[in-house]
């Protein structure tokens, strides 16, 4: 665990003096802010369901952004010879960099709940699918951070983590469209792979444990395949 | 201060056992079998894609070796990965350091990251600066530093951790004369207290630094000799290539 905090704590630097972190943060607020005040004088309902499927797209564009350096500049500045070359397991590097990075997304998260507060103070919005739908985002942004991580191992090029990424979020994103072309069983594959089909439920208020078996199993999926990358020499 | 002196000088600490290592179809080191005594120094010379850098990684762990075995300080490489890079400082040919950091943040970063008790890494840290210079750039951005310092501060970062086998690929490179004759002293006095394993292409670097010189050439392992019992260093070189 003193590994995981010495590394965890190269990686919060790094994130935190890079200028992305903080184009990042300016492009998820503005444009959060304007849908969710948008969102608000055109429905006068205090509630966010809008404003969260509004972030899940946020996300996906976002987070290959946060995550394509993590191996990727490593690899091609030859720091991770230092990495790899030190008495540290792999996998200690690989949670570094997936909380690296997630902890920008929960910044912005929290900072977004500011929309709760707003809510609260003018309204009386429904906490259930509030609650569920940050749940959601959360579990959302573990999927993502850990495939992000996981094409940047693959890769020295920060370009080709980034576009790797958005490709393959954007796949399981339209995952249950392509079902409706697919024969049985194999369409039903195609509807359980959907981030979507998945992330929906919560933000209506209803917890299912497979939506967050999905998200979970998917994350932990990425974080071992990172660490078989790197382990493979 | 630098690591300590060796309890029991000669004693092998490095051993390299019919080690191979393929990438694909191409075999970049072939059955090389080697050992490095406690405290000496040996130089790997070989031109450049004669395997040196690859055997040196297989050393570190950087890579696994395909066949053989190799073991720091008892512990092999394979199945004791953790222990066997607890011994070793490794220098990479690139010099590669994390250019967002300080000189004062980064080496107590690689010390606490080569499992230095969290105690001891200030002390640690001062000695490597006090005994490498590095005094007067330790607040400054690491991406700012000359290439001397850059140097300075890879090899600090490999003593840091006081280890007992120090692994320097192709140290000179890139460097001018005066850096040059810096590096070589630094090695030089760590003779006796710490092995010291570098590959060069250069043969007067070699013959000037190094107390066993081993010759690569595609691969194989041609040569081990005492640089005592190698007055031309650049004749044998040429009579094996």
């Amino acid at each position: 665990m003193r590994t995981l905090g010495v590394l965890l704590r190269k990686e919060l630097h790094a994130t935190f003096t890079s200028p992305i972190a903080y184009v990042v943060s300016g492009v998820f607020l503005l444009v959060a802010g304007y849908t969710f005040s948008l969102s608000l004088f055109m429905s006068k309902v205090a509630n966010l369901t809008y404003v969260f499927h509004q972030i899940y797209i946020l996300l996906i564009l976002l987070v290959p952004v946060i995550t394509m350096r993590s191996f990727a500049e490593e690899r091609k500045t030859d720091t991770l010879e230092l990495l790899l070359t030190a008495p540290i397991r792999e996998i200690w590097i690989v949670l570094a960099k997936f909380l690296g990075a997630l902890a920008l997304v929960v910044l912005l998260l929290l900072a977004s709940t500011s929309f709760v507060a707003v809510l609260w103070l003018f309204g009386d919005p429904d906490l259930a699918p509030i609650g569920g739908g940050y749940l959601a985002l959360l579990l959302l942004a573990c999927l993502l951070a850990a495939l992000g991580t996981l094409w940047s191992s693959l890769t020295e090029n920060q370009v080709v983590a980034a576009a790797a990424s958005l490709g393959t979020f954007l796949m399981l994103w339209f995952a249950d469209s392509v079902a409706y072309i697919l024969p049985a069983p194999i369409d039903l594959l195609f509807v359980n792979l959907s981030l979507i089909g998945h992330f929906a439920p919560f933000v209506s208020g209803s917890l299912f444990l497979s939506d967050v078996g999905y998200y979970l199993t998917g994350t932990l999926m990425a974080l071992f395949l990172t660490a078989r990358a790197l382990a493979d020499r | 201060m630098l690591p300590a002196p060796l309890a029991a000088p000669g004693h092998r600490v490095v051993e390299f056992e019919n080690v191979t290592k393929r990438f694909g179809a191409f075999t970049a080191v072939r059955d090389v079998t080697l050992s490095v005594g406690s405290g000496e120094i040996l130089g790997l010379l070989g031109p450049n894609g004669s395997g040196k850098t690859t055997l040196i990684r297989m050393l570190t762990g950087m890579h696994t070796p395909s066949e053989g075995r190799l073991r720091v300080a008892g512990f092999d490489t394979v199945r004791q990965p953790l222990e066997a890079r607890r011994c070793i400082g490794y220098v990479p040919e690139s010099h590669p350091l994390y250019d967002h950091m300080r000189v004062r943040e980064f080496l107590p970063f690689m010390a606490s990251l080569r499992g230095m008790d969290t105690k001891a890494v200030p002390a640690a840290v001062g000695e490597v600066v006090e005994s490498l210079a590095l005094a007067e750039v330790l607040s400054a951005p690491i991406r700012t530093l000359s290439r001397g310092y850059r140097q300075r501060v890879a090899i600090a970062q490999a003593l840091v951790h006081r280890p007992s086998v120090l692994v320097l690929d192709e140290p000179t490179n890139g460097l001018d004369p005066r850096q040059i004759i810096e590096t070589r002293n630094l090695v030089r006095g760590l003779a006796g207290r710490c092995t010291v394993l570098m590959s060069s292409h250069i043969l007067t670097e070699i013959a000037q630094i190094v107390d066993r010189v081993a010759i690569l050439l595609r691969g194989r392992l041609l040569t081990v000799r005492s640089m005592e019992e190698t007055p031309d260093l650049e004749e044998l070189f040429l009579s094996l290539a």
